[in-house]
């Protein structure tokens, strides 16, 4: 008798759950939207969320906002539209977003954030992002380690609009600022961009032939200004980015690029949807809207660990 | 959750400024406490009066820490420290000890003592000197600093570097080398898995004459 009602009980579970599957296999979309692809950070974003979507059994839309604040609320519209139930963002503007998030939120449609904040609370579900203050100033340390503690240098500035380029200037100038032997002589902004930054730093070099350090807010920025010191023969200078791409990674290793900072992007994407999956199943993720994920240092002694934004235990 | 910082400002503004007059200001009487910077008054108010106490008394000798730390980090974490916010945020530990002097770089802005505390010769932990102080761990022992109370991740970085900048001061040296002498410490130090090495930001040391 026991047994019998043991054995009811999880045919019913078997089928419950059988059921559940089916049901998110055939309506449940999770839309991604990011800024473009072409910067490997943001793939690797994109394709951490999409694998754990797909893995939790959701349909998924990716989509890409160009950093572009009206054509992500267009694809906001699009992803309402067709009746998506979550969207994974990682956002266009700290401010210009908020009116997207809630927008999605007056329909019924919960927003979780990678990578960057808004500048609202109570309007996003989730807030996932990396303690860019705390990994600038680790990439700092070591900067000014490396640099003997003093010297002139330069600072290439990310993209205005982001508020990350912002949080880690501040966060490398907390920690360089504090040493008075080091100079900077330059500082501009080079947009996220490998081409940009390589143009920036030639005019930076020709302007102050005495640099020898460059620090960067990423590492598309390290690898445009590293190209353009070694063409101008220039291997000596320091050069630290941010972000632990595994472009760097192979810079650090040849002996080139000497430090960058990882943010854990995969693991950040995949945290967001296993958030968005359970807030969809019990209308609760249990944690605070707003969290931290620590970065890395990454140098000669760990990048061999490092691949795609995540690294090796 | 920020205008729980407001009380504390006003408390810490009055307790700052035992000088002065209080002067009533009928037309707008919460422009003062607005215009503070909210970072110094909390630190202002909370250094002394919370922080290095909770240290002092929640601090272990360095080889009961490190037994606990062996045993079970997370366990000897929910014990004894207490964890920075965030996914990947080290354990902060409150320690105390003595040792001997190894080597030490007191050119650097960021000054360091290798120190050996179980008499072995070799050195088994790096005392962070200042005057520059790398970290968070001060910060992030205090059970009483939550992220949640902060408005972004700058407030709370600048609350680290705020309580970095006060510990400083505190840390005095004798003129010349210090290698070989028997230094007495207390600190903080972070720990993200067993196998770290130890890096204490000290909050307060005295080397033997």
């Amino acid at each position: 008798m026991n047994l019998k009602r043991r054995l009811l009980l999880s045919a019913v579970a078997v089928a419950l759950s059988g059921s559940f599957t089916a049901f998110a296999a055939s309506a449940d979309t999770i839309a991604i939207i990011t800024p473009s692809p072409d910067n490997p950070f943001f793939k690797a974003e994109a394709d951490g969320a999409a694998a754990k979507a797909k893995e939790l059994g959701y349909e998924v839309m990716t989509l890409v906002h160009d950093d572009d604040a009206n054509k992500q609320s267009e694809l906001f519209d699009s992803a309402i539209a067709a009746g998506v139930k979550a969207i994974i963002l990682d956002n266009a503007g700290a401010d210009a977003s908020v009116a997207a998030v809630q927008k999605a939120k007056d329909a019924g449609i919960p927003s979780f954030l990678i990578d960057r904040e808004i500048t609202a609370t109570g309007v996003a579900v989730s807030q996932i992002v990396s303690n860019n203050y705390q990994g600038a100033q680790l990439g700092a340390e070591e900067f000014v380690k490396l640099m003997g503690e003093k010297g002139e240098f330069a600072e290439l500035i990310g993209k205005e609009s982001d508020t990350n380029a912002g949080i880690r200037s501040k966060g490398y100038h907390d920690v360089i600022d504090q040493y008075p032997d080091m100079k900077m002589v330059a500082s501009q902004t080079a947009n996220w961009s490998q081409t940009e930054a390589y143009t920036v730093m030639e005019s930076m070099l020709q302007a102050n032939p005495g640099i020898m350090g460059v620090i960067a807010g990423n590492d598309t920025m390290a690898m445009g200004a590293y190209a353009a010191l070694e063409a101008a023969g220039r291997k000596d200078v320091i050069v630290a980015g941010f972000d632990g791409s595994n472009d760097v990674r192979d810079s650090i290793l040849a002996g080139g690029i000497k430090a960058t900072v990882l943010q854990p992007a995969y693991q950040q994407a995949q945290m967001a949807v296993e958030q968005a999956d359970k807030f969809l199943k019990t209308g609760s993720t249990g944690v605070e809207e707003k969290q931290l994920m620590d970065c890395v240092l990454i140098n000669a002694d760990n990048a061999a660990k490092l691949e795609t934004f995540a690294l090796a235990q | 959750m920020r205008s729980s910082l407001i009380p504390l400002a006003v408390a810490a503004l009055l307790l700052a400024l035992p000088g002065c007059k209080v002067v009533k200001n009928d037309t707008n009487p919460g422009a003062t406490a607005a215009t503070a910077d909210p970072i110094a008054t909390l630190v202002n108010a909370t250094f002394e009066a919370k922080l290095l106490p909770h240290i002092a008394k929640t601090a272990l000798p360095v080889a009961d820490l490190r037994a606990a730390i062996a045993t079970d980090l997370t366990a000897a974490g929910a014990a004894h420290g207490n964890r920075g916010a965030g996914e990947g945020a080290a354990w902060a530990f409150a320690v105390k000890g003595e040792g001997k002097v190894i080597s030490a770089n007191l050119t650097s802005r960021a000054r360091q003592a290798e120190i050996d505390t179980d008499g072995d010769g070799v050195a088994d932990l790096t005392l962070a000197l200042g005057p520059v102080i790398k970290g968070t761990a001060l910060r992030d022992v205090a059970p009483f600093y939550v992220f949640g109370d902060f408005r972004d991740q700058i407030e709370f970085a600048q609350l680290a570097r705020a309580l970095n900048d006060k510990v400083s001061p505190l840390l005095v040296l004798p003129e010349g080398d210090i290698a070989g002498k028997s230094m007495t410490f207390t600190g903080v130090v972070p720990i993200k898995s067993a196998k770290d090495a130890w890096v204490v930001t000290a909050t307060s040391v005295t080397v033997a004459r």
